[in-house]
């Protein structure tokens, strides 16, 4: 099928599955990356590359399948077991040991003896040190700690690594992430230097013009499973983005645009130091303002800051006219504002508590007497919501945590929905769900403006935005930078006011 | 005394004489350190200390180690730096304490140990033979049974100096009584509340076999006799204690404790004052003073 | 429709009843080991005994169970326990006061050190080791300036009834009892009940649900105070004094009977009746060690281990449950 068969395969996973938790993260996926290759691992987030790398460097285990290194099956117990046998993987946050020098990082593990039993040469430390730096014709201070070098530098070091320890095949998450294009630059020489020495690649970004530059082999994942696998040059960028969305960009919008009501919130020149800076948004009655931007770039902070979870410092939100104040999650539901946060794990769902508690937990008033709850009414509640929402639960008395992640999900929709908000705050509802969740999510999203409820969606899934918002406001660095109609923006121009200048 | 420093007061004053502020400053102070002020014998033996001193006139600066050598230890490098005149201390403990005794030894200042030991050897020591008052108590249980029948003893914190010496001495008596058989030895770690527990269990287990309960303590012996007397059972059963609280000898004022021993803690803390203020003057004093143990039970008790 | 007796629901019932049925076997086991070894362990005057002797022990229990379950620990228990006792007894002397004055004086005495805990934990943000450990020090030292060092004795014995037997039931073993239905039934059926395990599940959720986190916990630590000052009365009953040094290392006790109860000390999962079990268990066990005259020095070492025995045979189960 592929021309260079010649090249055994270094590493590799042959039909290899993995859960978290009930949701599945990879399904049957094969890959491989063979000698002085570098073979691209693309898709969007949520696609599975991270979870297949970490089965590659021993981080998870696979359920299903079995990894491979040079042909031989092998099952790593840890990070350390795919080290011996020359496995590195770069992780997107580097770890490298920071008080200590670019020399003792560079061999750690690995010092050269000296004479007395349990002491380091460090003479021939320094000299094997630039040695590895000199390969990449690099001229770093060997003595400096390492934490004062820049990310970029960081990385070369970890490359130098990788080539002292000879390693067989390298694993580079999102390397060019943070860095600038001179140093992406001199990272693809270092890459180049690696590849002439034999050892295989595995390279995982998200940039087009990058791929096409380094890469020999491309696959690409999308919602667990194998796409594609071919040569570089066989893939156009039109057809790589296919891809990778896969069908779904074509369905286009999800709702029809609707007539803007009056206006349920504005926010003027809402500040705090150090997460955002002088936002104004409006929100109107059965309307979705989608909220776009980079992670990290203030969309979360400026919900948090609506629901009372880390108040603004400065700056007016108005509901209804008036303006309020917001200092709790209480206070901003007496406002009528409901919110599903971000990270349903860490901030949404009560684990250990059953599908019926966790619904109905923030408004249990509803289902009291006084302080005393009333069961019959919490059960009849918590039915109708997990019959309203679709959630599917073999018994309202199980625990949260053993559901699927889109039935989790719909579980904090059920409970923030249960207040009967007149404003809702959604952040990132559809990440890391399956397809049919993600369907019946953005189902319950359109539904909502359609009952005249206000809507803001953040998410990172511009298409998930540009389906369902009626107006995109686009942030970037904790500042507002446009506000686009979804029906006409592409989404190369929503990316161009996100993307850091 | 108070007329006196007035008097003092108006002569220094009105004469304005240093060598009347002299004798002022003259006033002898002894520091002293305490194993536990949470403790009613130690309370009382310190409340005889400061009765002593305020009668000769000398100054007391109290401490209180609160059980641990360590902080004691340290109390008494504090005293060293505040050049008192003489120390009297409390030992928590054998060996841990010992490095306050050579401290005081190595900066000339005169230490008694008062009620319980060192393994250093101090100035002197004011206190009573631990094994005595075991002895006096399980003398007094042989001679309420005629020398037979079932004994429990109801043991300290395990390990303690006070608990290894009054079993020895307990053990020793029953060697003299093979008639007196001991059911069990259990420690009620000195509380009260254990000691309920652990005699209910006992209650149980050996049923009409126990004739007697011998307590280290008092408050062992307290919470023994709650037991008993719960169980109804008071009337078969003789219970003796050690150290001679309030509510023991209130307990065998009322004819409900058979007998407990006093440890004479006013004769040791006065005693131990007295030995402090002659040692701190230069003058020689006996280097051990044994202070005895009285037996009391009803027809003794009221004259304590 | 309800009784459904399909394989899912079976499995959820023994995940549900799983470690506390590991607990009731091993409670079991050891009440008939001891019955062979003992025969008069079954006596009903000797079993009369244990439930009066878990009294104590079961109050901080139950009381520090709350505090357990929203992720915090109370070291306090000991001296708060000595505190209301001798708050007690000064205020039982005969013919001083009505019964209600002491018993009430007690429990306001706890509740205050269990209030100032929680306002330090949830006003203050000082860890609760921290909090409770500053507690314990300073409730033990007011016991001592209280009570001058010595025992406060001469109490009325109409109080001391607390501690005796009414219809042949310990009152201690009532009150317990009674306590621990209220416990439990509020954990399971009121709001601050349900609100107390979302806190220890997941503070952050609890939060975002708009549900009062610090107040909640400030009603935690104060409801385990209550209860320490009540444990403080009934023992000072008990032994008919109020003592300055009771109940030293008491919370300990109570800590470990409630995660042997299946009680997470990371917060979030617990009930009242796995507490009891808990706490039966090491009243048995403290009542066979003494039936049996198994040494002083014996004793610490089988205590111990059986605390962390039952535990980590709780926790493994657990572990198996998740995989």
């Amino acid at each position: 099928m592929l021309d260079n068969e010649k090249h055994a395969a270094v590493l590799e996973a042959c039909g290899v599955g993995k859960s978290f938790g009930g949701v599945r993260a990879l399904r049957d996926v094969s890959f491989d990356v063979r000698s002085g290759e570098v073979h691209a691992l693309m898709g969007e987030n949520g696609a599975g590359k991270s979870t297949l790398v970490k089965l590659l460097a021993g981080l998870h285990r696979p359920d299903a399948g079995t990894v491979r290194v040079r042909g031989r099956r092998v099952v790593f117990r840890s990070p350390h077991d795919a080290l011996r046998r020359g496995i590195v993987m770069m992780h997107q946050e580097l770890m490298p040991v920071p008080e200590l020098s670019v020399a003792e990082n560079l061999l750690l593990g690995r010092e050269p003896r000296g004479r007395l039993p349990g002491t380091i040469d460090r003479r021939a430390l320094r000299r094997e040190a630039r040695r590895l730096l000199g390969l990449l014709e690099l001229h770093l201070p060997v003595d400096a700690p390492m934490r004062t070098l820049s990310v970029a530098g960081m990385q070369t070091v970890e490359i130098a690594r990788a080539i002292g320890a000879n390693a067989a095949a390298v694993i580079m998450d999102e390397p060019s992430a943070a860095i600038s294009e001179r140093e992406v630059q001199a990272l693809f020489r270092s890459i180049r230097t690696l590849k002439e020495r034999g050892t295989a690649i595995v390279y995982i970004t998200h940039k087009m013009d990058e791929v096409f530059r380094i890469a020999d082999r491309i696959t690409v994942l999308r919602d667990g499973e194998r796409v594609r696998t071919d040569r570089a040059d066989r893939f156009s960028e039109a057809g790589l983005i296919a891809a990778m969305v896969g069908r779904e960009l074509s369905a286009g919008r999800l709702r029809a645009r609707t007539a803007p009501g009056e206006r349920l919130l504005e926010l003027r020149g809402l500040s705090r130091p150090g997460a955002f800076h002088d936002v104004s948004l409006t929100v109107r009655r059965g309307e979705i303002v989608g909220l776009a931007g980079l992670m990290g770039a203030g969309r979360s902070e400026v919900a948090a800051a609506l629901f009372g979870l880390a108040p603004a410092a400065s700056g007016e939100i108005r509901v209804d006219g008036r303006p309020v104040r917001v200092r709790s999650p209480a206070e901003a539901m007496r406002l009528g504002i409901g919110m599903v946060t971000e990270d349903r794990r860490g901030s949404g769902l009560v684990p250990l508590l059953s599908v019926r508690e966790n619904i109905t937990l923030a408004h249990l008033a509803d289902c009291c007497r006084g302080p005393f709850i009333r069961r019959a009414r919490e059960t009849d509640i918590a039915a109708q919501a997990i019959a309203a929402n679709g959630i599917k639960t073999s018994d309202p008395d199980q625990a949260v945590e053993q559901l699927s992640g889109g039935n989790q999900q719909k579980v904090v929709i059920a409970r923030t929905l249960l207040g009967r908000p007149r404003l809702v705050i959604l952040d990132e509802p559809t990440r890391g769900i399956d397809i049919g969740a993600k369907r019946d999510v953005h189902a319950l999203i359109a539904g909502l403006a359609e009952r005249g409820c206000a809507v803001l969606l953040i998410s990172s899934e511009l298409p998930e935005l540009m389906a369902l918002a009626d107006r995109l406001i686009v942030m970037r660095q904790g500042q507002v930078t446009a506000e686009l109609d979804p029906c006409t923006v592409t989404q190369e121009e929503v990316l161009s006011y996100a993307l850091p200048v | 005394m108070k007329r006196v420093m007035w008097l003092a007061l108006a002569v220094l004053c009105g004469c304005g004489r240093p060598q009347q502020a002299g004798k002022q400053e003259r006033q002898v102070v002894i520091g002293v350190s305490l194993l536990n002020m949470a403790n009613e014998f130690i309370v009382t033996l310190q409340a005889a200390m400061q009765e002593r001193a305020d009668e000769l006139g000398v100054r007391l600066i109290v401490n209180d180690a609160q059980r641990s050598p360590e902080r004691q230890v340290q109390q008494v490098e504090t005293l060293i730096a505040q050049r008192v005149q003489a120390i009297v201390l409390n030992p928590c403990e054998v060996e841990a304490s010992s490095p306050a005794v050579l401290k005081a030894r190595a900066a000339a200042i005169p230490l008694v140990n008062v009620n319980s030991e060192t393994a250093a050897q101090p100035a002197a020591f004011v206190g009573s033979r631990d094994e005595e008052s075991a002895e006096l108590a399980m003398d007094y249980i042989a001679q309420r049974l005629g020398g037979v029948g079932g004994v429990l003893m109801m043991e300290g914190y395990m390990g303690q100096a006070a608990q290894l010496k009054r079993s020895a001495g307990a053990q020793a008596v029953l060697a003299r009584h093979p008639g007196l058989k001991l059911l069990a030895s259990q420690s009620a770690e000195w509380d009260r509340a254990k000691a309920v527990t652990l005699m209910e269990n006992w209650l149980q287990a050996y049923g009409p076999s126990i004739r007697a309960v011998f307590a280290q303590n008092d408050e062992m012996a307290m919470g023994a006799l709650l037991a008993v007397e719960r169980a109804g059972r008071k009337r078969e059963i003789v219970i003796v204690g050690v150290d001679a609280i309030r509510d023991a000898l209130q307990a065998v004022k009322e004819g409900r404790l058979d007998a407990t021993v006093f440890q004479d803690g006013r004769a040791q803390g006065r005693g131990a004052i007295d030995a402090a203020l002659r040692l701190s003057r230069g003058e020689t004093v006996d280097p051990e003073a044994w202070i005895p143990f009285r037996l009391v039970t009803r027809d003794t008790v009221e004259t304590l | 429709m309800r009784y459904r007796f399909d394989r899912q629901s079976l499995t959820r019932g023994l995940t549900v009843w799983g470690p506390r049925l590991g607990l009731v076997a091993a409670l079991l086991t050891t009440c008939g080991v001891l019955a062979l070894l003992r025969p008069h362990f079954l006596s009903l005057a000797n079993l009369t005994n244990v439930v009066r002797q878990v009294s104590i022990n079961g109050l901080l229990a139950v009381g520090v169970t709350w505090v357990l379950l929203t992720g915090g620990v109370d070291l306090s228990l000991g001296s708060v326990v000595a505190l209301s006792g001798v708050v007690a007894a000064h205020l039982a002397h005969p013919g001083m006061y009505p019964l209600w004055v002491p018993i009430t004086a007690g429990i306001a005495a706890g509740t205050a050190c269990g209030g100032i805990n929680g306002l330090f934990v949830a006003r203050g943000g000082v860890p609760p080791f921290i909090a409770t450990l500053g507690m314990m020090t300073a409730a033990r030292g007011l016991a001592l300036v209280l009570s001058g060092g010595r025992p406060v004795s001469n109490m009325s014995p109409t109080l001391t009834r607390l501690a005796g037997d009414w219809l042949h039931v310990p009152v201690p073993a009532l009150i317990l009892g009674g306590v621990a239905l209220a416990a439990g039934w509020t954990l399971r059926n009121t709001r601050p009940g349900r609100y107390l395990f979302a806190v220890g599940g997941n503070e952050q959720a609890a939060r975002a649900a708009g549900i009062p986190v610090r107040g909640i916990k400030g009603l935690a630590y104060t409801v385990c105070g209550a209860l320490a000052g009540l444990a403080g009365v009934v023992l000072a009953a008990r032994i008919t004094t109020g003592q300055p040094n009771a109940g030293a290392g008491y919370e300990l006790d109570a800590i470990a009977a409630v995660v042997i109860g299946g009680t997470s000390l990371s917060g979030g999962v617990g009930s009242v009746g796995g507490t009891l079990l808990g706490v039966l268990l090491m009243g048995v066990i403290g009542n066979g060690l003494d039936l049996l005259n198994v040494s002083s020095y014996y004793q610490q070492i089988v205590k111990g281990a059986i605390i962390v025995g039952a535990v980590w045979f709780d926790r493994r189960q657990r572990g198996a449950r998740v995989k």
